[in-house]
């Protein structure tokens, strides 16, 4: 047990390391006029590539706002949030890692925001008025279609077939998010444990004894898949895989046909934060139908209104599975409880054979 | 005269209601708002404090789910009591939308397991084990339910206590109570509305009967006594009863005065006329002898209008007392007694000797002992008269009072002329009088027979013997103790 607590506390150190590091050089990026008035501090997880078209409508849009973007990881945006939420530097913190913001708001980091276009989200898209989600995206596989072994995966199932088939060349050709350094890689997992255990077991094992490779973010998984280095990436978010697919035709987004697991990408209003009105504002602007259609007409992001879905998104979401829609809601706890992501981190690291 | 008396009393009676009388209406209507607000308060405390009861029934049934379905997923891992959370626990409380959770395992051979460290509250009443107990505590800023839980470990490799405590902010509680809350607070305050509203409308139509005879009087003219004859609820007819007999009394009472002042005139006139007939033959006489005579004749005849003017008064006032004062017992020997007194001189001067017997040593009837005076006055007075007229002085008047089972019987006897017969029935009219060679106004037997009225008394009038006239009156005893109805 002491064991366990030294790795956990050495992870604990990691982060804190690494927010460390994002306090000493902030990669923030500045959009809009120098001189604009009036600052928002944005602190997202979000590729910039997704989001900096939106932020730069948005600028255009508010002239008088200058954007300042920071891109960081969930898990560390998580602790950056709690760590400042005396004096907040942001106003307004973005992420997919649905579970960390929603027990950021369980536990009273949040504020309540209401405007017309929040108060008209549907009922699963937000939760006390202080988490709002703005996409809905479906979790896919990124296939290599030139270099997969075998006819290209449906499924789960299809996918531990190659691996058993491949058994050799599948090995240290399949990529996945850490999630222990990933809040939403943690969140995918722990939801692909809860809705299919015994799958999820065997997925993972099938992972560990070929040495999968496991990342901290999306783009350098699709990055290798795309070159070949892998042939297959696991869970990763739909938004970013239908950016690629679209300029790359190596790459195929399978989305799994067993189930689809649909996820949120969400903002909250931190409490203290300054600039409540234009983080409002940005809130809104990311819900008015006409960003929500335009995130689809570029590729950025999938909507989180329903009727205002293209036809092209909903053919890729028509090839999905059933689809599982994470809930925005107290169940997120659960996979945020601090005995089950202790124990869950640990199988996951016991079956990946990833030594600690 | 009345008409002025009517005219002055009307605007004191418009001044006294004005001024501090309350408005009965004004008084039923705020006397029933205020009631029906206690019980729409009332209600509404009730209706609060249930629904309150109420919320926290229904979702403590959620939070009591949660906790077990946590409490059964505590188990052995490695010989370390571990919890995993199924996700359905936190899927019951997501029913309650919008509720923040905050939850805490502990083992008393471990310490902390999982959930909030800081999160350390005692349950209010002595923790017991085995046994869920919910209760509110404030935590991360906002009211929050807890249900707290402690039991044994039940694996056999295990020893101690493990604790879970679980809760949930109280928003849909309270959105749950306060929608019941409303919803009944709503309907209570309608029929609030409602009861008022009747009670207002009720009050104009109670009301208006009691409008409509004050109204009918108003208009009338000044000198109309009739009964009222509206119709008016049954509820009324007892105030309409006693107008009518009040307008009754106040019509007997002018009709009495009229014929009062008019008989008064009347007897004065004839006095008068006699006394200008003197005066005209005294100033005609020429000697001064029967001139003489004549102003003796003017001076008796003075005396005795003085007299009739005396017995007018005292008439007028005993008639007023009789209007006014109540009646009360009275020793009936005392006014007796006293106008015996008084009497007894001036029957003297006229030769009479006038005795009292009286056998009894109180004789307490129920009356007006100044009536009764000026009764016995009369009496007396015109047996003395009595006994001088005729052919041979009488010498003794009797006045006796005598006891019987349920009456007093007081007898005033001379031995006078004697009244004949015929006239015996005519005595007590008033100014009726047997004979006109005597002094005395034929006012005094009528108005004995008022006070004999008045105190519901005989009188008869028997013969004496051998000659003479008795009168007898009787009259009831007063007894304290009984009630008065013997006395009618």
């Amino acid at each position: 047990m002491t064991k366990w607590l030294v790795v956990f506390f050495s992870l604990f150190l990691m982060s804190f390391n690494a927010f460390a590091q994002a306090l000493v050089e902030p990669k923030s990026i500045e959009f809009g006029k120098k001189d604009a008035p009036r600052v928002l501090h944005i602190h997202s997880s979000i590729d910039l590539a997704s989001f900096g078209p939106l932020i730069k409508g948005f600028v255009k849009r508010y002239p008088d706002i200058r954007v300042s973007y920071t891109d960081i990881n969930t898990s560390e945006l998580y602790q950056q949030t709690i760590k400042e939420s005396a004096h907040p530097q942001a106003s307004l913190v973005i992420s997919s890692a649905m579970g960390l913001q929603i027990k950021l708001v369980n536990d009273g980091y949040a504020q309540t925001y209401h405007s017309y276009e929040t108060d008209h989200l549907p009922s699963y898209a937000q939760w006390r008025h202080q988490v709002f989600a703005f996409s809905l995206e479906p979790v896919v596989m990124l296939v290599n279609k030139n270099r997969y072994p075998g006819p290209l995966p449906k499924d789960r199932q299809d996918v531990l077939q190659t691996i058993r088939q491949y058994s050799d060349f599948m090995k240290g050709r399949i990529g996945t998010y850490d999630i222990r350094q990933s809040g939403v890689g943690y969140l995918l997992a722990s939801q692909d444990a809860r809705q299919a255990d015994t799958t999820w077991g065997r997925l993972i094992e099938a992972f560990g004894s070929h040495q999968v490779k496991t990342y901290c973010c999306t783009h350098e998984i699709i990055d290798d898949v795309a070159s070949g280095k892998l042939v297959l990436g696991y869970n990763l978010l739909g938004s970013y895989a239908a950016q690629r697919v679209k300029e790359d035709t190596r790459l195929k987004m399978i989305l799994p046909k067993d189930y689809t697991l649909m996820v949120m990408r969400v903002g909250l209003i931190p409490k203290k934060a300054p600039n409540v009105d234009d983080a409002g504002l940005f809130l809104d602007y990311l819900l008015t139908n006409s960003v929500q259609r335009r995130m689809q007409t570029e590729t950025l992001m999938f909507p989180i209104q329903p009727d205002v879905m293209t036809k092209h998104t909903l053919d890729i979401l028509g090839k999905s599975g059933p689809q599982r829609v994470v809930e925005l809601d107290q169940q997120l706890l659960v996979g945020r409880d601090y005995a089950k992501q202790r124990r869950f981190i640990k199988s996951w690291e016991e079956a990946l054979e990833i030594p600690h | 005269m009345w008409q002025k008396f009517l005219r002055r009393q009307k605007p004191n009676k418009g001044e006294l209601v004005s001024e501090s009388t309350p408005s009965l209406r004004r008084r039923f209507i705020i006397g029933g708002i205020i009631i029906i607000s206690v019980i729409a308060a009332l209600a509404i405390n009730f209706v609060f404090e249930y629904s309150q009861r109420l919320a926290d029934i229904s979702y403590d049934r959620l939070l009591r789910s949660a906790l077990l379905q946590m409490d059964e997923n505590i188990g052995l891992i490695h010989n370390e009591v571990t919890i995993d959370i199924p996700w359905s626990a936190f899927a019951t409380l997501a029913q309650a939308n919008d509720d923040r959770v905050f939850y805490k395992v502990v083992s008393s051979s471990q310490g902390f397991i999982t959930g909030y460290r800081d999160l350390n509250i005692t349950p209010p009443n002595p923790p017991q084990l085995d046994k869920i107990q919910f209760f509110d505590r404030q935590y991360s800023g906002e009211m929050v339910r807890f249900a707290w839980l402690e039991r044994h470990l039940t694996e056999p490799e295990s020893t101690g206590t493990v604790r879970i405590i679980i809760g949930q902010t109280r928003l849909s509680r309270e959105e749950l109570s306060s929608s019941v809350t409303e919803r009944a607070v709503e309907v209570v305050l309608m029929i609030a509305l409602v009861a008022v509203a009747l009670i207002v409308i009720g009050s104009q139509l109670v009301l208006r009967p009691l409008h409509r005879i004050s109204r009918v009087l108003e208009e009338r003219q000044p000198g109309d006594l009739t009964p009222i004859d509206i119709k008016t609820p049954k509820e009324t007819y007892h105030l309409k009863m006693v107008i009518n007999h009040f307008m009754a009394r106040l019509q007997t009472n002018l009709e009495q005065l009229e014929n009062y002042t008019a008989d008064a005139a009347h007897q004065l006139r004839t006095p008068l006329a006699s006394l200008r007939a003197l005066a005209e033959n005294a100033r005609d006489k020429t000697s001064p002898e029967r001139q003489q005579e004549a102003l003796e004749n003017i001076v008796t005849q003075c005396d005795s209008l003085s007299q009739t003017v005396t017995l007018l008064l005292n008439q007028a006032v005993v008639s007023h007392r009789m209007q006014t004062n109540p009646k009360e017992p009275v020793d009936l020997l005392v006014p007796v007694t006293a106008s015996c007194r008084e009497q007894a001189i001036t029957a003297l001067h006229k030769g009479v000797s006038l005795s009292l017997e009286a056998d009894v040593e109180r004789a307490m009837v129920f009356g007006d002992a100044f009536a009764l005076q000026q009764m016995m006055q009369n009496l007396i007075e015109n047996a003395v008269r009595y006994s001088n007229l005729g052919a041979e002085q009488a010498t003794e008047v009797v006045v006796r009072v005598e006891e019987f089972s349920n009456y007093y019987r007081v007898s005033v006897i001379d031995y006078g002329a004697g009244i004949p017969e015929e006239e015996k029935k005519r005595v007590f009219e008033r100014f009726y009088r047997g004979r006109y060679d005597t002094a005395g106004s034929g006012v005094g037997l009528a108005m004995v027979k008022d006070i004999i009225d008045h105190h519901t008394a005989n009188i008869t009038i028997l013969d004496t013997q051998p000659k003479g006239t008795t009168f007898q009156i009787d009259i009831a005893k007063y007894q304290s103790s009984n009630d008065s109805g013997s006395l009618l």
